[in-house]
Order: C-alpha cells, then structure tokens, then sequence
C-alpha cells in the first residue's frame, strides 16, 4: 500500500462515481427581502423558537422582533440593504439589515451598532481570511480592539475584568460577531466551522484599548483615525495565555516574561501577535521611557527558539514556510533561530486591565504566517441631532 | 409577535456538476496543492495511482500562496485550459 493511503481513497472515489471527479459552476442569484416569522405573543416561547431554528451560540438570544431592528438601523443613514461583508467562498452577503437582526439577538443596543459594522469592515478586506480563520481547525475567535472617543462614549470596558464578563458592549458586540458568523455566514460547528477544540473567545471576544494612564499613543490615532475618531482592531486570534510577573521592575524583566510565552513551543509561528499590558506592567515600562516601538523591538528579539530545537518537535517547516508565505517571507531574521512572526511590527502591544496586578496577557494568531493579517477600519460615529 | 429571520437575504450560490468524464484513461491530470506540509507528497501519489491504472498523464502542478483560502481565479483558469481533470486535498 502506498504511505498516504492514497489507493484506497482512489478506489473510494472511483466506486462512489465518475461525478465525483467533475468540476462544479456556479452563479450568483439577487437578495431576496428578509423573511418575517409569525411567532405568539410569549416572549420565553420566542426565545424558544429561536433555539428551534438554530440561532443560537447555544445561550437565549433576544428575540429579533421587528421593532427592535428597525431601531438598530435607525443608527446607521445607509440603506438597510447596504452590503458590508461579503463570504469569499460562499458568496454570502452581509446586509445592514442582517447584521442589525443578529445585534439584536445578541443584547446590543442601537449605540453598540456602528462597532459591530466596522469591526465587519474591517474583517471584509481578503487579508484578513475570515473564511480561513472561522473555518479552520485551528478554532480561531476575531478578536476586537475598540480604541477611541466613542469606546467611552458607548461605556465600554478597558478596565477591571477587561476580558471577563460584566460589561454589556463589550459582551454584546463580541457575541454578535459570532452570531453573525453562524446565521449570515453559516459557519457551523462540525459543518463549516471545523475548529478542532474551538476556543472560549469564539462567544464573545471584545474589548477597549485603557486610555487613562497609557502613555503611548492610542491605536486609533496611530493608524490615522486622531482628531476623535475611533476604531476597530480585528485580529484572528488563537487562545489566551497569561503573563504574570510580580516581582520584575524593569522593562526588560517584564518584557521578557512576555517573550517566553510568546516564543514557547507550543505557540511559536511566523504569525502575528497582540500583546495587552497590565497597567502595572505599562508603568514600569513607561516610566522608563521606552516607546512602543522599542518595546516591539526588544519583545521580536527575544520571543524566539533555535532550529534545532524547532527540529526537535517538529515544527521546523522551512519548505511549507516557503510555499506559503512568498518569496523571502521565510527568511531567518537570525541565523539559527526562528523568531515569532516576520518583523516587530506583527506584535500590536496595547494596555488594558485593572490597575491592580502584573497580569498581562499574549494573544497568538490563528494564522501560523501570512494566512490572516489583522485589519483596521473607522468607526462611523453616528449624526447628532 | 414578528421576528425577522438573522440569515443572510443573498441566496446561496447554485452549485453545479461539471458533466461527467465519461473515461479518465489516458487523461491530464493537474494537481493543486495548498502548500501545507506534506500536500505535494500526497497529492503526487495520488495522481502516480492514475497514470499506473488509467494512463494519465500529470501536466500540472499548482500551488496556492494561502492554504486556507479559495485559490485565485486565474489560477483555476489557467489548470482548467491544460488538464482533464484536477485533483486536490489538504495537507499538514
């Protein structure tokens, strides 16, 4: 028999029939208007009903009454049938319309709707591979970054508990993302989301870069949104892994830390990466006057293993690297080792958290290369009257 | 009470069977693969069962720069003027 098993497959394919080897065409149909359900006036029966139709995450949803939509998309001047989000493989739209209904279903408040658009602006661009990221086995979640004026404005929390529960934008906007992944985009579980052990953050995964006390320019200000715009960050995001360091003092202490758990073994790629600073990590760095970009610096320069140890567990890849990440992209930045990602810039290192505690936090990528790159989009702040 | 319904309003797209081959002797094979370890490898062997059972001939090898997303247009285009039929799979 041949090492892959190949002939067996071969004689699979050829018993199941000659149409399994053709090819497939396919074409484009118009959006049909939103369908309306006829449910009874019984709100615990509608939430019922929705679980009947699979809507869920698996937790109640608000119902997606018609009233309710409507004043979702009150917030936003663009016609309902606007499309923001398209599916590269399904073809699949992403409506105004559509994305209200889900906001709806997942708690969020009219207010809480122009980060949810933006954040799908964002995920849109075919950089960012939202089909690779929500269907791979790697069980990848979109993490949000809110940074700006209007994170504040709608109260939501870069504060206590940043990741945890307790905050409903940040609750409800995460979930909405997921539901809209689901419902709109039908990635689901064990059908077209394969994510082999999934991840805590595919419920809800958002957050608010912490303003006060951040010594370092905000994100939206350094992707050119200043002058009080905001933004959204979106990055495919693996697990969450904690860095706790008490007793460094120094930058470079503290850094380190946080280089090991992004270089270890089980974690360490060619991918990007999201650093978020306790605050109490942040003050000892900025006190010290290192800028962000020094601190990128010092955390790709250490954040790495060598060759030979990448060899030893196997996950030395050097041909798939070169195939998939284009021509130089493989390239070692130092001889014998393999750092994390290709340069310092693929490290977003932002604050966050409560002011008590050396717990920062490391967020790899889904992405072992250039297979999701994290994507920015503006905040459309809505008129006042 | 009224409940719109959280799916998307865009039917999904009409897939189609190509027609079936009516013999894959002595047909071009391509190959596509996603760049990911071992894909090449399988995928070789793979099409080695057509040439030795059915006479095929392998004319093409494509790799995709991104391995989990769909294969560019042009791409498929181009394999789709050289060969019969096309085979694929994951690989790591």
């Amino acid at each position: 028999m041949a090492p892959y098993g190949t002939d067996l497959v071969l004689d699979g394919m050829l018993a199941f029939g000659k149409s399994t080897i053709a090819s497939a065409g396919s074409h484009a149909m118009p959006a049909a208007s939103p369908r309306i359900h006829e449910v009874p006036d019984d709100l615990l029966a509608a939430i019922d009903y929705c679980y009947e139709q699979g809507w869920t995450d698996g937790l109640p949803v608000i119902p997606p009454i018609v009233d309710r939509v409507e004043a979702m998309l009150a917030i936003d001047d663009r016609p309902a049938e606007t499309v923001i989000a398209r599916h590269p493989a399904t073809g699949l739209e992403l409506s105004l319309h559509s994305a209200a209904v889900n906001a709806v279903m997942a708690g969020c408040l009219p207010e809480h709707f122009p980060v949810l658009v933006a954040a799908f602006a964002a995920m849109d661009r075919p950089d960012f591979n939202f089909h690779g990221s929500t269907a791979s086995t790697g069980g990848s979640a979109p993490l949000l970054i809110v940074s700006g004026p209007y994170a504040d404005e709608i109260g939501m929390n870069s504060d206590v508990n940043l990741f945890g529960p307790g905050n409903r934008p940040n609750a409800t906007i995460g979930r909405a993302v997921r539901l809209i992944l689901r419902n709109v985009f039908q990635m689901l579980p064990g059908i077209s989301d394969k994510s082999t052990q999934g991840n805590p953050g595919k419920y809800s995964f958002c957050i608010d870069e912490r303003a006060r006390g951040n010594p370092w320019p905000l994100l939206c200000e350094t992707q050119g949104y200043g002058g009080g715009g905001s933004s959204v960050t979106v990055f495919a995001a693996g697990g969450f892994c904690n860095v706790e360091n008490h007793g460094g003092n120094t930058p470079e202490q503290i850094l380190s830390s946080v280089a090991d758990a992004m270089a270890n073994y089980g974690c360490i790629t060619l991918g990007q990466s999201v650093v978020v600073l306790a605050p109490e990590h942040m003050r000892i760095i900025g006190d010290a006057g290192w800028s962000r970009e020094k601190a990128q610096d010092f955390l790709f320069t250490h954040a790495k293993r060598p060759v030979e140890g990448m060899q030893g567990v196997g996950k030395y890849r050097d041909r798939e690297y070169d195939t998939q990440h284009g021509k130089g992209a493989h390239a070692l930045a130092e001889k014998g080792f393999m750092h994390r990602g290709l340069v310092p810039a693929d490290i977003l290192i932002t604050m966050g958290g409560g002011d008590a505690g050396g717990h920062s936090c490391f967020i790899p990528s889904w992405s072992r290369g250039r297979g999701s790159i994290m994507q920015h989009s503006p905040i459309r702040v809505p008129r006042r009257s | 009470m009224q409940l719109y319904e959280p799916t998307s309003a865009t039917p999904r797209r009409k897939a189609n069977r190509a027609p079936a081959l009516a013999s894959i002797a002595g047909l071009r094979i391509g190959i596509l693969e996603n760049g990911k370890l071992n894909a090449e490898e399988m995928l070789n062997e793979f099409a080695a069962l057509f040439v030795k059972r059915h006479g095929c001939t392998v004319r093409t090898l494509a790799s995709k720069s991104n391995a989990s997303a769909p294969a560019p247009a042009n791409t498929l285009l181009k394999v789709a003027q050289e060969v019969d039929f096309l085979i694929t799979g994951l690989g790591d």
